[in-house]
C-alpha cells in the first residue's frame, strides 16, 4: 500500500487526513498526485511542497515508491 | 532531561528552558530567546484562538535538522525549540526559541535566523478562529 497523508488547509479541502492506495511497481510520486488530483482538485490547487518518507521531494525526482512509501502532499508552511 | 527540540500541546515555560540551557554550560555568555504569542486580531478581525496542525514526524526531524545546523553555523552553545500544537488561546505561547553563546552577536542572530527557518521549513499550519468564522494562514514574512 501507499499511504498518503494530508494536513492542515489540504486535509480540510479534501475532507479527508489519510488515504491508502494499492501499490504496483513502476509507481512514483507523481502517480500518486495524478490520481488523487482528479478525485480533491481543490485540495491540490494549494499544494506546493510534497514529502516523500518525510523527505522533500522536486517535480524532477523520479524515484521509484516502494510498497509501504508514506506521501504527504503539503501547502505551504505557516507555523511560528 | 527534557528534549530540547519539542511539539506539545500543553503550555511551556520560558524560564525553565533558559534555566535547563545555562545548566547546561558555565561557558555561556550571552542567551537570546524568540517567543511567539498568539495576537487577539488578524487584519480587522478578532482571533480568539489558533489552531496548529503539524506532519509530526517530519516537523520533529526539520526542526532538529534546524537546531544543529544553528549551532555549527553560530558556534552555539546550546539552542531549544520548543512548538505548541493543538489549540492556543489569543494571548498564549506558540513558540519558544532560547540560544546560548558565548558572546551577544552569534546569540543575537541565531535566534533571528531559528524563528525564520522555522517558518520556512517546519511543515506546520496554523488556522484563525474568530466570531466571522476559520481561515488557515498564509505564510508573510
Amino acid at each position: 500500500m501507499i499511504n498518503v497523508l494530508f494536513f492542515g488547509p489540504v486535509a480540510e479541502r479534501a475532507g479527508v487526513r489519510q488515504i491508502s492506495l494499492n501499490f504496483r511497481e513502476g509507481l512514483r510520486w507523481q502517480d500518486v498526485r495524478d490520481t488523487l488530483r482528479v478525485r480533491h482538485p481543490e485540495a491540490f490547487e494549494i499544494v506546493s511542497i510534497v514529502a516523500v518518507n518525510g523527505q522533500r521531494v522536486g517535480e524532477q525526482d523520479a524515484s521509484l515508491l516502494a510498497d509501504g512509501a508514506e506521501v504527504v502532499f503539503m501547502s505551504a508552511f505557516s507555523g511560528g | 532531561m527534557i528534549d530540547a527540540v519539542r511539539l506539545q500541546t500543553e503550555d511551556f515555560s520560558l524560564d525553565a528552558e533558559v534555566a535547563t540551557l545555562r545548566a547546561g554550560s558555565k561557558r555561556i555568555g550571552g542567551i537570546s530567546t524568540f517567543l511567539g504569542c498568539a495576537r487577539d486580531f488578524s487584519g480587522e478581525r478578532e482571533v480568539h484562538e489558533i489552531a496548529f496542525d503539524a506532519y509530526h514526524g517530519m516537523a520533529l526531524a526539520e526542526l532538529t535538522r534546524i537546531r544543529d545546523e544553528a549551532i555549527a553555523r553560530f558556534s552555539l552553545i546550546d539552542a531549544r525549540i520548543v512548538h505548541r500544537l493543538g489549540t492556543v488561546r489569543a494571548g498564549e505561547n506558540i513558540v519558544l526559541i532560547v540560544v546560548g553563546a558565548e558572546h551577544r552577536a552569534p546569540a543575537f542572530d541565531a535566534c533571528r535566523w531559528l524563528i525564520d527557518e522555522l517558518k520556512a521549513r517546519a511543515p506546520i499550519w496554523k488556522k484563525e478562529v474568530s466570531p466571522q468564522g476559520e481561515s488557515w494562514v498564509t505564510p508573510h514574512p
